[in-house]
């Protein structure tokens, strides 16, 4: 056997899977060839390094108390993160039904259409003529014809706001159905779960897919 | 033969057993879980420590693939060992801090790092030749890329199959065989300077202690 065949085999002899003819003639090599001699030795002993060298390092000693604890707060924080959200859909319950109250309130403007008038004068900016004397009865007319415009256009505004009021109240009352079926749903799943938005990622389906070999990527780490 | 030489502490649990374990912490029982964490925790911070070479880092990497463990525990299949697919997702963790590291400080030199724990254990009776060899050995593993180091680590350490290795990094049994082969190589390139009286004189002992 020579040096380059004798190299061939020693894989299949470090894993301990030569056997028969090729394992005893390697063997007569190695005792022949002190090179062979040599770099099987030296990986040899690396490996026997490698296996049996006591570890200098250990984990703390409550290293599992601590990560137990810390997947104890982790769901800790999940339910309050839950209950957190039952508080603000209850909140936006209350926003909302205030909303419709407040809307609502509105609905009848031409009820309160002198007080209508009266809050409604800075919006009517009179221009500098009419305020001059000589034109204060043409002003007072044209003030008024302004007034009516604005209440014409308040009373419509409103009637609008009240449309749109209503379908916001359709989305409002959509999304807390929504947001509480999220939260059910999330009080079903196991806490903790949705801790780790990397984890979909990060933990290997299992089995664990062999990777195309890519490993030039790793492998100057 | 090297291999085989070592005995974890943590005596591995029966495939059946294994499934009822994480069953139970499945269903959020937290004395299943703390079990599934003694039984592997050593191993897989052995393991993670020799690919980082920090303490601290090595501790958190090791932290951080337990939670991802029991994170998506729904997700395990029981045809698999806990322990492989615990490890699989430790070497992720790994190559991500490796990366990252990487990232910040332009390379990975472990040589230039100061290692925790690289001095010799107090007690140990060793000769100097054997303690030199030892140190040449680590410092060699030290050097050679992530994929080489976790295929030498795994096979000899912890014993792993190619076929269980290539679970581990996820990358085909071929590629892992190549890895393994390089890596060796590498390692005999790198111990060049040790000599025949070191080899003999640490073979003696490693007889006479085996
Ligand atoms: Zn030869």
């Amino acid at each position: 056997m020579r040096c380059e065949q004798a190299r061939q085999l020693f894989d299949a002899y470090l894993d301990g899977e030569l056997s028969g003819a090729l394992a005893t003639e390697l063997g007569a090599h190695r005792v022949k060839c002190p090179d062979c001699r040599r770099a099987l030795a030296l990986m040899e002993v690396s490996g026997h390094v490698i296996a049996s060298d006591r570890e200098p390092v250990a984990l703390h000693g409550d290293f599992a108390d601590r990560l137990l604890a810390c997947t104890d707060s982790k769901s800790l924080r999940s339910r309050d993160r839950l209950r957190r959200g039952l508080y603000i859909a209850g909140l936006l319950a209350a926003a909302a039904v205030v909303a419709l109250a407040f809307l609502g309130a509105f609905d009848r403007p031409a009820k309160f259409a002198g007080e209508k008038v009266e809050t409604a004068r800075p919006l009517a900016v009179p221009s500098p003529q009419e305020q001059s004397p000589e034109a204060g009865n043409r002003g007072a007319s044209a003030n008024e014809d302004l007034l009516e415009e604005w209440f014409k256009e308040t009373q419509d505004n409103w009637a609008a706001k009240r449309q749109s009021g209503e379908s916001l109240q359709r989305q409002f009352e959509l999304t807390i159905s929504q947001m509480l079926d999220i939260l059910r749903q999330a009080k079903d799943t196991s806490p903790g779960a949705d801790h780790f938005p990397g984890a979909d990622g990060e933990v290997p389906a299992s089995p664990p897919e062999p990777a195309p070999t890519d490993d030039e990527d790793v492998e100057d780490l | 033969m090297a291999r085989g030489m070592v005995r974890e502490t943590a005596v591995t649990p029966s495939r059946e057993y294994e499934r009822q374990l994480v069953g139970r912490a499945q269903a959020d029982d937290r004395l299943a879980s703390r079990e599934l964490v003694e039984l592997h925790k050593d191993r897989l911070f052995s393991f993670i420590w020799r690919m980082v070479r920090n303490h601290h880092d090595a501790e958190e990497i090791c932290q951080e693939a337990f939670l991802k463990a029991f994170a998506s525990l729904g997700t395990f299949s029981s045809e698999y060992r806990f322990s492989t697919w615990l490890f699989t997702i430790g070497y992720r963790v790994c190559l991500n801090h490796l990366r990252r590291k990487r990232a910040l400080t332009g390379e990975l030199d472990f040589t230039a790092l100061p290692h925790d724990g690289d001095s010799a254990l107090p007690g140990s009776v060793e000769s100097e030749e054997a303690g030199r060899l030892k140190e040449l050995v680590w410092s060699a593993v030290d050097r050679l890329s992530a994929p080489q180091r976790a295929t030498l680590v795994l096979f000899y350490r912890h014993e792993l199959s190619c076929h269980e290795m290539a679970q581990v990094l996820e990358l085909p049994v071929a590629t892992v065989k190549s890895h393994l082969h390089r890596a060796r190589n590498r390692l005999r390139e790198l111990l060049e300077s040790v000599t025949e009286h070191e080899l003999q004189e640490f073979r003696n002992r490693a007889g006479a202690a085996g």
